[in-house]
Formats: structure tokens, sequence, C-alpha cells
């Protein structure tokens, strides 16, 4: 009976193709998917920028953040290095991601050296909390949260830019002085 | 973050009631030394005057027991919640950032980041797996605890044949090349 079943049902197995995974995925991820236009013979050199990040670390977003802090703008080996000799939890986690974003940028996006990379950002996130009952003596109970973070990174092609200078006294006294001189009178002749 | 579900005040409260309750009962005379408790009257006046004072007596105690209940359970509480600008002035402190690291230097041996005063990580972890396999074939030889002899210990790995300076001691052979860092003799 069921002979022409082939024919009469080609699409028998229809999968619902689900998309790679049912997972959003996320903003800065998809920063590493733009493409510019190609650039004018004149124009100087875009450098190349990695971005990459790592979704819920079971690390408090507070805590992480002063790691963040620590590194940003510095080049990848030092950032490493203070990384590395740094007692926190989440240090052993950026230095992977760090690692990982390092072998990304000269596998895939065309970086020369692996050492020409400095930090541009490093940011984190809260991450999905859950809460949890935490009993005390006496039957009384507390409930807790489980923080997880998440952390972002963006490497830049290029030697780290020189940090900012503090404002000397003379350049604040010349910029009071330019002020009085810029005042003019409005709305006359 | 703990939130506490219950909070003690209630209890201390009705503990305090009843400790009052008690006192007031002359349940508890031990606490003014034998005396007579000090709100008791001291002349009995006859006269109906009394009756109603002292039902409002009474009432004016309870009333009078709790406020002096509740001011003694004061306890320091914040009044105003702290904006996230005035937190982050406190967190983000220069004096609370983590510093950076100025003692990090090249190990020589194995080119490895190490401190300037502690020894280099890898070289370690090598120097220590070194170690555990020599104690492994030491305990190989002596085949149980306690059985250490008094004598030295020399350890030679392949092609290499005792000197005389190893005349009394232990030999324990390792099967392998004489690795770089380890010096003969």
């Amino acid at each position: 009976r069921w002979l022409a079943s082939g024919t009469l049902f080609p699409l028998s197995c229809i999968h619902t193709s689900t998309s790679l995974s049912l997972q959003k995925i996320g903003k800065w991820e998809k920063k590493n998917r733009i493409v510019y236009p190609p650039q004018l013979p004149g124009e100087p050199r875009r450098p190349a920028e990695i971005y990459h990040c790592r979704r819920e670390i079971k690390y408090s977003h507070e805590k992480m953040w002063y790691l963040a802090k620590l590194i940003k703008g510095m080049s990848i080996d030092q950032a490493l290095a203070q990384l590395e000799f740094n007692d926190k939890k989440g240090a052993k986690v950026i230095k992977e991601v760090l690692l990982e974003a390092q072998e990304m940028a000269v596998r895939k996006h065309n970086v020369e050296f692996k050492s020409n990379l400095h930090i541009a950002e490093s940011q984190t996130g809260r991450g999905r909390y859950v809460k949890r009952l935490r009993c005390h003596g006496k039957g009384m109970f507390g409930m807790m949260k489980i923080s997880r973070c998440h952390y972002f990174v963006k490497l830049v092609e290029g030697p780290p830019p020189p940090p900012e200078q503090p404002r000397t006294g003379l350049e604040q006294a010349k910029e009071y002085v330019q002020q009085l001189r810029s005042r003019t009178l409005v709305h006359t002749l | 973050v703990l939130v506490l579900v219950r909070s003690p005040v209630p209890r201390l409260r009705a503990l305090l009631q009843r400790c009052w309750g008690r006192l007031e009962r002359g349940l508890w005379p031990g606490v003014f030394g034998g005396q007579s408790p000090p709100w008791g009257p001291a002349l009995a006046v006859q006269g109906p005057a009394l009756v109603p004072e002292g039902i409002n007596y009474a009432s004016g105690s309870s009333t009078k027991a709790l406020s002096l209940l509740e001011s003694i359970v004061w306890m320091a509480a914040p009044k105003h919640r702290r904006t996230i600008e005035v937190n982050h002035c406190r967190r983000r402190h220069p004096s609370k950032l983590t510093e950076i690291k100025r003692n990090i230097d090249v190990c020589p041996e194995c080119g490895n980041l190490k401190q300037k005063h502690v020894l280099c990580g890898y070289c370690y972890a090598k120097v220590k797996e070194e170690t555990r396999l020599i104690r492994m074939e030491i305990h190989k030889k002596e085949g149980g605890p306690f059985n250490t002899p008094v004598v030295e210990t020399v350890v030679l790995y392949e092609g290499e044949k005792p000197t005389e300076k190893d005349e009394g001691k232990r030999i324990i052979e390792r099967a392998r090349k004489r690795p770089s860092w380890f010096v003969q003799n």
C-alpha cells in the first residue's frame, strides 16, 4: 500500500533546521563581522580591530572590573605579564581570553606581529544571577545570589597610545587667558 | 548579599516584656536586693482616688515600659540610599585599584616570566617532576618505609660511572640523559 510513499511524500523527513544555536549572538561577537570598503591609495592604513568576549564567567562583575581597569591601555605583553602574577580568580580567565584573542588576530584578522597589539577597550558586564537559599542557625535563612559576569576585550594593532599627561598649571593659566581674550560684545556695532 | 528574613527586634521585645511582667508580679524579687520594688506605693492611703489611679498606673506603666523597651532596642541603620555615583567614588578610588607590578622579569634559563624575588615557575615545575621520578626510584630500591640507609645518595644517569668520591654512597640510577641543569658532583 505504501510503496509509493517515497514519491508521494518527498519531504518525508522535514527537520526544522534551527540556526547554529538557539542562543542569540551577542552584539560584541557581531562586531567582528563588519567589513569596511577597500581603502583608497592615499589613506593611512586602518589598524586591525579584534573583538573578543567570554560569557557567563563564574565571578562577580564588580571584582572583575578592577582587573579590566588594570589592563586598559596596556600592550598585550604587559597585560599578560600583569595578569600572570595577579592572585585573583578573574586574572586567569582574562589571560585565557587575551591569548585566544591574540591567536584569532594572527590567524583570521591578518595581524602580522602578535606582540604589536594593544588593548583599546576592556569591559565587564553582569551575567545572569541565580538566587539560592543560604541556611543560618536557629532555622533562619537568607537569600544569596550566585553572580556571573561577561568580559569583553577589543585589541587594536599597533603600539599602545601614550598615557594622558595630567593638566599642568601653566596650561590651565593659558586657557584662562585665552578665554578672557576671546570675550566680545554681542548684538552691538 | 544576605538578607535575614526574621528581624530580632520582636523576639527581644517579647523577652523583655516577659522579664518586666515577672518583675511587676514580684516573681523576681532578687533584682533589688531584697527591698520592695520602687514602683510599689510607699504609703497605704485610704480613698477611692487611688483605685482609678491604679488602673491608669497599670496602663501608663505598660505604655512607658513599651516605649522604654523600644528605646533600649535602638540600632544604627542607614537613613538614605547611597547613589551609584557615591558608591563609585568609594569603590573606584585610586587607593583601591590594583597596582601594576614592576618586579616582573624574564627568566634567563627558560625565557618565561618570573617575579624578581620568586623562583621561575616553569623551571621549578621541571625540577619538581624530576625529583618525583628520583623519589620513585628510591622507593623501588627501599621497598617500604623506614628502610633509609645511613649513607649519602648519588643519582647517576645513563652512561655514568661512580667516581672515587662516591665510594660508600648509595647509587640511584635514572634511565635518561643527564638534564643540563643537574650538574654532576
